[in-house]
């Protein structure tokens, strides 16, 4: 193991990244490229790979990050993984936050984009309504939030008051889990702002042609404006599944406790996979077995994009990237 | 006739669903500032009230003092200011490379580039911090360059699509008169390219500004951003959050960026108009 290790430290990458020393302009060329793109290339491996070499690297000790009495335990952390009853759990529950904010989130952002991807008054002025929320930062949107369904002075409870029911603990299990998909659809213009620059892309002939013929507007949405708009959408559905997976600050902001025991407080319905991943580090300093979820998150990923790269090469092309990153941090 | 009126209530029922749709996603917001205005004693009684009685426009000016609200303020102004102009920079930088130069590994490295682009970065965040503090880089804004100088894969994307867009007669004519790439790069592609300037620095600054999860880690109550600093610091001393002045300082921490979003928003479409191109 240590052998595999230090091979993946020591080994320059498969393409040099210093150019060879070439004479004539082909080489004075290569050298220019590698002037601008080393920084990233640099970047890259010590930002990124050797964070990742460094993580694994833990994963297969049993290390707390301080002791210096530590050994390698092989791949028993990975073994663990399977049979933590917490992780099984938590990676159910962030299935479930999956399938309630990336389909609908996806929907309603298509929905309300083909409600504004037409001329009438106002449409600036509900176009930046709309986004407005996806700009708030996620601190600030898990704070107004917090405010809004607070037991004691919140709307929900203000509104629940009026229809003459008792004061509810929206911020306590069960109802917690829902204030939190709350909080991400609220976020949906993202989604929004993304499909609108797609139609933008539908041909206005086409969709005059349909209408001569007799098409109506539902016909044709799912005829020809859909169809067109497919990459986009199953490109917003790969990155909202991989953005959920990593979902765990909006949990920490929403626990009752705040600053650094907040990871602790998390009630059960939002501690989803991340949560569960910072606690293991944090809370509880089992580096090790931290780690080997960060690893087996990782090559998730990794196979969701695979597939995606797959799929993305036979059935849809690409017309565009999510610049909606990192709400969820 | 008929079909005028037909066309009419499809127009009213878009109006009214738009409408609706308006107050839910300004209502959070609109809560947010509400509160912000209430005394007290206005928080704790039953039934909730929705309006203050009389707007206590002070709750602003004490949420300034309670935490020391100017000074966390400041730390996340040099922290943005540091991330979004290096980050800008250096993927135009970047970008240029990818846009007009050629060597052997160019494809591997654009593959690579792409590829990370739908890598979360919190996978690599927490090891990243356990590494910088063995180097020391705790309580000092070293992280924010480093990652700064190294760009950021999405902005790279951006930019290169921006330049692939830049007609080549002009570079063309400065190689024949003797011009090296850098000065191309900085003469003629930088002065170019305003918009997307604009909109990595807005989209950067932003994303630096709410960010919490980095400073939470990498920053101690000193040195900490304004966003860590207003989850945890309006605190009565029995630990229970005052909302009112909580509720006053988000709406300030939120203002900046939605004054750049407002004064930018041209800005912002167009980077993602551009995102599209191939």
């Amino acid at each position: 193991m240590t052998a595999t290790l230090h091979a993946s430290r020591e080994t320059p990458p498969a393409v040099p990244a210093r150019p060879r020393r070439r004479r004539g302009r082909a080489g004075q060329r290569t050298r220019t490229f590698y002037l601008f793109v080393g920084p990233w290339i640099a970047g890259f491996v010590l930002l990124t790979l050797f964070p990742l070499g460094y993580a694994f690297w833990m994963s297969l000790t049993n290390t707390d990050g301080l002791s210096p009495n530590w050994s390698y335990v092989g791949f028993d952390n990975y073994l663990r993984v399977f049979q933590d009853t917490q992780t099984i759990e938590s990676l159910g529950r962030t299935g479930i936050f999956m399938l309630a904010t990336v389909p609908t989130g996806v929907a309603a952002g298509l929905v309300m984009a083909v409600m504004l991807n037409r001329d009438f008054r106002g449409r600036t002025l509900f176009r930046a309504l709309f986004y407005l929320p996806a700009v708030v930062p996620g601190v600030a949107a898990a704070l107004t939030f917090k405010i809004i369904f607070d037991r004691n002075a919140g709307a929900a409870n203000a509104l629940v008051g009026a229809a003459g029911g008792e004061p509810i603990s929206w911020l306590a299990d069960p109802y917690t889990r829902f204030v939190l998909i709350l909080m991400i659809l609220w976020g949906v213009g993202g989604s929004m702002i993304i499909s609108l620059a797609a139609l933008q892309d539908v041909p206005r002939e086409l969709l005059e042609a349909a209408r001569v013929d007799g098409a109506g507007p539902v016909y044709s949405f799912f005829k020809i404006t859909l169809p067109i708009l497919s990459p986009i959408i199953f490109f917003q559905v790969v990155t909202g599944v991989i953005g959920s997976l990593q979902v765990f600050v909006p949990s920490l902001l929403l626990a009752p406790v705040n600053g650094p025991a907040a990871v602790t407080a998390v009630p059960e319905g939002n501690y989803l996979f991340m949560v569960h991943v910072y606690a293991e580090y944090f809370a509880k300093s089992h580096f090790g077995y931290a780690s080997a979820l960060l690893w087996v998150l990782f090559l998730f990923v990794l196979l969701i994009t695979g597939v995606v790269f797959k799929i993305g090469s036979k059935a849809v092309f690409y017309g565009g990237v999510d610049p909606t990153e990192g709400k969820e941090g | 006739m008929n079909v005028n009126l037909a066309r009419r209530a499809r127009f009213t029922a878009l109006y009214l669903s738009l409408i609706t749709l308006a107050v839910i996603f300004s209502g959070p917001l609109g809560w947010l500032i509400l509160t912000s205005l209430k005394a007290p004693n206005e928080l704790s009684v039953f039934p909730i009230q929705l309006f203050p009685a009389t707007p206590q426009w002070h709750n602003y000016l004490d949420a300034l003092t309670f935490i020391d609200f100017l000074g966390y303020a400041r730390n996340s102004l040099i922290l943005a200011t540091i991330s979004s102009v290096l980050t800008t920079i250096s993927s135009a930088w970047m970008a240029y490379g990818f846009a007009r130069l050629s060597a052997p590994g160019k494809k591997f490295w654009f593959g690579l580039l792409i590829s990370t682009m739908m890598m979360p970065g919190i996978i690599t965040l927490i090891p990243t911090y356990l590494m910088f503090a063995k180097l020391g880089f705790v309580d000092t804004y070293i992280p924010w360059i480093l990652w700064g100088l190294c760009g950021a894969a999405f902005m790279v994307f951006l930019f290169r699509q921006f330049f692939a867009g830049i007609p080549k007669e002009l570079e063309e004519a400065a190689i024949l008169d003797g011009c090296g790439h850098v000065r191309i790069f900085w003469k003629i592609f930088i002065p170019q390219s305003g918009p997307i300037l604009a909109a990595c620095m807005v989209l950067t600054f932003t994303a630096s500004w709410g960010d919490f999860i980095a400073p939470s880690l990498l920053l101690s109550d000193d040195t900490t951003t304004l966003a860590v600093a207003m989850t945890a610091g309006y605190v009565n001393e029995k630990g229970f959050p005052v909302q009112n002045l909580l509720a006053a300082g988000s709406t300030m921490f939120i203002l900046p960026v939605l004054l750049m979003f407002l004064f930018f928003q041209r800005f912002f479409v167009q980077g993602f108009s551009t995102s599209g191109l191939k």
